[in-house]
């Protein structure tokens, strides 16, 4: 079919405004309605899943390999420090094994009712939104795999986020840092409750803290249980900074380096059969840091 | 719908602009784990829509870009759907008006010419945003971006040079 000049000449012309008008009233629909482009990002994400894996996965093997050049280079120091940390770690498993005992005598003597059940599935990253504004990941599991929405994200280093949305085979975590991740926690040691802010910076802050708090640098910051999503006492990372009202933590995780994600059900419905064991799908990254491993039960 | 009528011409290589943007902008979300890489990626969708702009917007129509930076922001994640649609629409127009310059110009006039975009294309999402959110959002990572994507422009743009040279001029 031929279009006739003067029409299509007038197309052409209105394409721009149209276009422009339309990717504005795309951005003002989603700030008021979001339920439409979930189930938009959910589709796609699925759809683009493979094509993804498929891209990321040289990346993967290019920047292991330089990833390698360059930890053969430290190799020395390195090797040092981790028989340095191994010695640390072996006395705090001396004392994880005495406190499970002692732990388990006194649950035994307060005929507690066992944790529930804590099962995980690990996903590789996929997708880093890599944005200026926009602190997310995509990873390759989803319903498929039982991940299912508000879960917790792990490493073995602590909490990077939660599941944000879920695809057949893919699930998007919101991180810590994205501007509109907050979540419950509280300081370790005193249970101060707060609630920690994504700032779109690399430390989240610490917001609605009880005024009397006292905020050192390095305390540790824990997930509270008052929002009802994860279960409490799961490392987040520490004070790292305190200026006037701005608190601000470091999270334990990388969060600009993510490869496999530990995505928990902690059976917070407790409808699951109960046993007491962690049952990973796959292997998650060793843990790293001093605080306790990951699935850590909340100790009453 | 200027890419139906190319596709009916029989033309594969003429898809080659979109073709070609649609894959940096899937390279931009894939997670690079160099140590030492920061958070941000490099826009690679913003130096081919610029790179083609400038030597064949015919093959770089408005809806192409329109889809392609719709497509990113859906896989990117955020929470503005239809923002980089937007941003790269006005880089686009931006770049056509003073498309006659760069033309024929050598590499480093270009490059200038990129900074130039880049840096208003970020101040751009930076105020969208801020705008959207109602708050003035930090400037470093925004700024951070900028300078990276204006850094990694000589890679990209030599990439899409070569596959120009490969496919379009043949003919």
């Amino acid at each position: 079919m031929r279009i006739s000049a003067p029409v299509k000449a007038a197309a052409q012309r209105l394409a721009l405004p149209f276009l422009v008008f339309l990717s504005g009233m795309l951005v003002v629909f989603g700030k008021t309605d979001n339920l439409l482009y979930d189930g938009l990002r959910v589709a796609v994400a699925d759809r683009v899943a493979p094509i993804l894996d498929a891209i990321s996965q040289p990346v993967a093997t290019v920047s292991g390999v330089v990833q390698s050049f360059s930890d053969a280079v430290g190799v020395h120091r390195q090797n040092a420090e981790l028989r340095e940390e191994n010695a640390r770690l072996l006395q705090w498993q001396e004392v994880a094994r005495r406190l499970a005992s002692e732990n388990a005598e006194l649950r035994d003597l307060v005929k507690l009712v066992p944790q529930n059940t804590v099962s995980s599935v690990s996903g590789r990253v996929i997708a880093d939104s890599g944005g200026a504004f926009a602190r997310n990941v995509l990873v390759n599991v989803g319903h498929n795999d039982g991940v299912e929405r508000g879960q917790a994200a792990l490493t073995g280093e602590g909490l990077v986020g939660r599941v944000a949305e879920v695809g057949q085979r893919t699930a998007r975590v919101l991180l810590l840092t994205d501007l509109n991740s907050h979540i419950p926690v509280e300081f370790a040691v005193s249970h101060a409750r707060a609630i920690l802010d994504g700032d779109n910076s690399e430390q989240p802050r610490l917001v609605y803290l009880p005024s009397k708090v006292e905020v050192k640098l390095g305390d540790a910051i824990v997930t509270g249980g008052s929002g009802g999503i994860f279960p409490p006492g799961l490392p987040v990372g520490i004070v790292a900074s305190v200026s006037g009202d701005v608190i601000r933590v470091e999270p334990y995780a990388e969060l600009a380096r993510l490869e496999v994600l530990r995505v928990v059900d902690f059976g917070m419905s407790g409808v699951l059969p109960q046993s007491a064991v962690p049952i990973p799908r796959a292997t998650g990254r060793a843990a790293k840091a001093a605080p306790a491993p990951a699935p850590a039960p909340p100790a009453n | 719908m200027p890419l139906a009528t190319l596709r009916d011409v029989g033309y594969p290589a003429r898809l080659l602009p979109f073709l070609s943007t649609l894959i940096f902008a899937l390279v931009s979300v894939v997670p690079i784990n160099l140590p030492g890489f920061a958070v941000v990626t490099p826009a690679f969708a913003l130096m081919a829509v610029f790179h083609w702009t400038i030597y064949r917007p015919d093959l770089m129509p408005l809806t192409a870009v329109f889809a392609i930076g719709l497509l990113l922001d859906i896989i990117n994640g955020t929470p503005y759907v239809g923002l980089s649609a937007l941003t790269l629409l006005v880089a686009r127009t931006f770049v056509m008006t003073q498309r006659r310059f760069f033309v024929n110009r050598t590499f480093p006039v270009v490059w200038l010419g990129f900074l130039a975009v880049t840096v208003a294309n970020f101040a751009l999402v930076w105020a969208l945003v801020s705008m959207l959110r109602g708050t003035l959002l930090g400037f470093r990572p925004f700024l951070f971006q900028a300078v990276l994507t204006v850094s990694c422009y000589p890679v990209g743009s030599y990439v899409l040079a070569r596959a120009h040279r490969a496919f379009l001029i043949r003919a």
